[in-house]
């Protein structure tokens, strides 16, 4: 309600502020999209296939810039707080949700909070698996699950950073299923992999596509999924869902977000576009390579994703809590 | 072997056509761009090509990328040399030694000799890629967070050890690099330490504003507080090529860099920029004059410059025979290979011959391109010298804003650069030697999250150190160091570091 209330404020501010800009058409200069992280990332990879979309059903020019820092902080307060007029867009991904959770409980002034952004669409949702070395004793994840039950807190796994995307899958995992696990964080998922690999943990919740070549080669067992359905690629993993822990579901997404206040007319027309977008066959080609599916929700549909997202997550920081190292 | 020779063979066949040969000049070319560029180094070249990779084949992309990467190696060296302003982390060292034979008019020379370094390192450690890229990717797996603790730590007893001039003062300057790089997200909490609300301090101090703060801006300051101008070296045309006794100075700091760098590359971590620290501290402990470090020793050239170029190979080992990163740059790689549908990993070889031999057939003759890129241009490169400094410096710190800016889009690290150039400033009139407070910025993060990783495996038990084998072998080698050096103290004999605070003595007289 309140989020409408504000919109509507918004957009009569807009009208009578602004006939002039009101009056000229949308888009009519050059439109950048926000990765909040390095090129090479998730959002950089989904972001830029994207922009070029955009680019050919807009027939404007639309570029992606990277704006990376303090785990993707610094770039979406860049957005929240830029002129909502919809030249300034933004890829995020799940840890938009964590960011402002992990500042309350650490009692800093947030560097942006979620309702400063209005959801434009919901591009990309792969689930994690969990992945264990082929000589692992673990056949199954109820087996792990089960010596997890047996020796609480002995059992490593690596994640892509504290309260990193990785890290939150495996913690609700352990809510859902009422085990801990002892986590020693890696600065990136690349190197949570790594450290998989040679044996310094001995699990990970990953990303489908990080693993698979692993998975191919015989180094690396995946035992299930994070997702409400199986995945494509990996057909015989069962899910966590089926495995009788629904609560664990998680999912790596991205989607494009704009400012709050942006008028109602440009976002349907960025709503639209990006529809349009995300079925040109080039982009559908890109990321069909990168092995990530789209997954594209709108509307209403975005909004319930993104909100009963976000409130497992913020279960999953609160219960983390502030972390107590030796 | 036979196979090996025909598989190269193959890669030579891809190698050698048109298309690849034309995209590794061009990213032979950016590299050496970048590399010159004060600040700009490989990642941020890489990260800005990257998207135009996207519409080129893999090979294409995959050659035009490494050779941005090694391309800045033999850039990042000229402006070391010339202004004494690191072209990108790794050339730090570079700065010492190729300014202070620029100073001498000896400019053409070092340039010469890095180039050549450079190239000789590039090529041998393409040789070893080829031959152990499986069995030493395998050996770097092992290398998990205690191992690269008890490596990290050695790296620094090593330069302690063997730095010039006054232990405790180089142990100072250390430490206070080490306190730099407290600043920023405890990486194991989430806490932010030192950021004062900054939220670009979140990410810590960068090793490119401070490299160029302390290097080149307080260069630049130095000289202008000069009661007399500085003379403006006019090096003469046949004084561009080194002398006789400089090539053969040159020899043995290449392969021993060369090997050194090739070894600290293949180590998972982003470790690469300490190759050239420990290359450097390793020559002048080595060398029969060590007197000479500071002033235009050629061995503080060529060994520094010949290891950040063969770690750069080294760094392609985890990357190529495992699909894991061995730092940010390979982890860029390796995402330009996946968006071309190849999914980097143990299987690539044998998947996709082509690119992994095509690639590795384009290095040796991407550093044959950059030989001949960058010899012909020490004559160009020399006549920097000859402008006036009043247009010089200018625009020396007009290229060192814009550099450092381009890394992150940050204004807070350009300000952290003017910072570090005051700092520097006073730093050099209080003779400290600055390169340990950049090595201590560079390994406060890695040293502290290795030793948090390793004592989360262990529940915090330090055992773990002496439980593992590589680790415990590398910490003796460290506990050997310290005895070694605490040696003369007992025995009261000069050993060669008081021998050059005699002769350093001598000279202020």
């Amino acid at each position: 309600m309140t989020v409408l209330r504000m919109l509507l404020v918004a957009l009569v501010v807009l009208a009578a502020g602004a006939p002039a800009l009101a009056q000229e058409a949308y888009p009519s200069r050059p439109i950048t999209v926000v990765a909040p992280f390095p090129p090479g990332g998730i959002a950089d990879l989904t972001g830029r296939p994207l922009v070029a979309a955009l680019e050919k059903v807009l027939k404007n020019p639309v570029a992606l810039v990277n704006r990376q820092g303090a785990a993707g902080a610094v770039g979406m307060q860049s957005v929240a707080v830029s002129k909502p007029d919809g030249y300034t867009l933004l890829v995020a991904l799940s840890s938009i949700s964590i960011i402002p959770e992990a500042d309350k409980l650490f009692g800093r002034p947030p560097a942006y909070t979620v309702d400063q952004f209005a959801p434009i669409a919901l591009l990309t949702a792969d689930p994690t698996v969990l992945v264990v070395r082929t000589e692992s004793p673990w056949k199954t994840a109820k087996e792990l699950v089960e010596d997890a039950k047996k020796r609480p807190n002995q059992i490593l796994y690596s994640s892509s950073g504290v309260y990193g995307t990785l890290h939150m899958a495996m913690e609700l995992l352990s809510q859902a299923a009422g085990i801990k696990l002892r986590h020693v964080p890696a600065s990136g998922g690349g190197p949570a992999v790594t450290a998989l690999l040679g044996g310094h943990v001995e699990a990970l919740a990953s990303g489908p596509a990080a693993v698979l070549p692993h998975i191919k080669a015989g180094k690396l067992r995946v035992l299930a999924g994070w997702g409400a359905e199986r995945i494509a690629a990996l057909p015989d993993v069962p899910t966590f869902r089926e495995l009788g822990y629904p609560e664990a579901e998680f999912y790596i997404w991205s989607g494009l977000f704009a400012p709050k206040a942006t008028p109602a007319p440009v976002l349907a027309k960025l709503r639209d576009a990006v529809k349009q977008a995300v079925n040109e066959p080039e982009f559908k080609d890109v990321m069909a390579k990168q092995e990530t599916p789209i997954t594209f929700k709108q509307g209403e549909d975005f909004q319930k994703f993104f909100d009963a997202d976000a409130r497992r997550l913020a279960e999953g920081v609160r219960r983390v809590g502030k972390i107590e190292t030796k | 072997m036979f196979e090996t020779i025909q598989n190269l063979a193959l890669g030579f066949s891809v190698a050698l056509s048109p298309s690849v040969l034309m995209y590794a000049f061009v990213g032979c070319l950016v590299g050496t761009l970048v590399g010159v560029l004060p600040g700009v180094g490989p990642l941020a070249g890489i990260s800005l090509l990257l998207p135009a990779t996207f519409g080129l084949n893999a090979t294409n992309a995959i050659v035009m990328l490494a050779g941005i990467y090694y391309g800045a190696m033999y850039g990042g060296s000229t402006t070391s040399i010339l202004m004494r302003i690191p072209g990108e982390a790794a050339s730090v060292m570079t700065c010492i030694d190729g300014y202070a034979m620029a100073r001498k008019g000896r400019a053409g020379a070092a340039l010469a000799i890095a180039a050549v370094g450079s190239y000789v390192a590039g090529t041998i450690s393409v040789v070893a890629l080829m031959f152990l890229a499986p069995p030493l990717a395998t050996f770097a797996l092992r290398f998990g967070p205690p191992e690269y603790f008890a490596l990290l730590l050695l790296g620094l007893l090593v330069l302690a050890y063997m730095s010039g001039g006054s232990m405790a003062k180089a142990l100072a300057m250390a430490a206070f690099g080490l306190l730099l790089g407290m600043v920023g997200i405890d990486q194991m909490t989430g806490y932010f330490r030192f950021a004062y609300g900054i939220v670009e301090l979140g990410d810590g101090i960068g090793v490119v504003p401070v490299a160029v703060g302390l290097f080149g801006v307080a260069e630049i300051l130095i000289s202008a507080g000069q009661k007399t101008p500085q003379e403006i070296v006019q090096p003469k045309f046949r004084e561009l090529l080194p002398s006789k006794t400089e090539w053969r100075e040159s020899v043995m700091p290449t392969a021993r860099g060369t090997v050194l760098g090739f070894l600290i590359g293949v180590i998972p971590g982003s470790a690469h920029i300490i190759s050239s620290f420990v290359s450097y501290a390793l020559e002048r402990k080595l060398s029969k004059t060590p007197e000479q470090f500071g002033k235009g020793a050629v061995a503080g050239v060529a060994g520094p410059e010949s290891a950040n170029n063969a770690a750069t190979s080294g760094a392609f080992v985890p990357m190529l025979a495992l699909g894991v990163p061995s730092g940010p740059i390979p982890a860029v790689m390796l995402a330009a290979m996946m968006v071309h549908g190849i999914s980097p990993g143990p299987m690539l070889i044998n998947q996709q011959p082509q690119l992994f031999w095509g690639f590795i057939a384009s290095m040796y003759i991407g550093n044959v391109m950059l030989l001949i890129l960058n010899l012909p241009m020490v004559g160009l490169f020399v006549n920097v010298l000859r402008v006036p400094y009043p247009l010089l410096y200018p625009a020396i710190l007009a290229f060192s804003v814009l550099g450092v800016y381009a890394v992150n889009g940050s204004v807070v690290d350009v300000w952290i650069m003017f910072a570090m150039g005051a700092v520097g400033f006073v730093l050099r009139k209080l003779q400290f030697e600055t390169a340990p407070v950049v090595l201590g910025v560079v390994l406060a993060p890695m040293i502290e999250m290795a030793l948090r990783q390793s004592l989360a495996m262990s529940d915090g038990r330090y055992a773990i150190f002496f439980s593992r084998p590589i680790a415990t072998t590398l910490l003796a080698v460290g506990a050997v160091l310290v005895i070694l050096a605490l040696r003369p103290l007992v025995m009261r004999t000069l050993d060669w570091r008081a021998r050059l605070a005699l002769v350093e003595k001598g000279e202020n007289l």
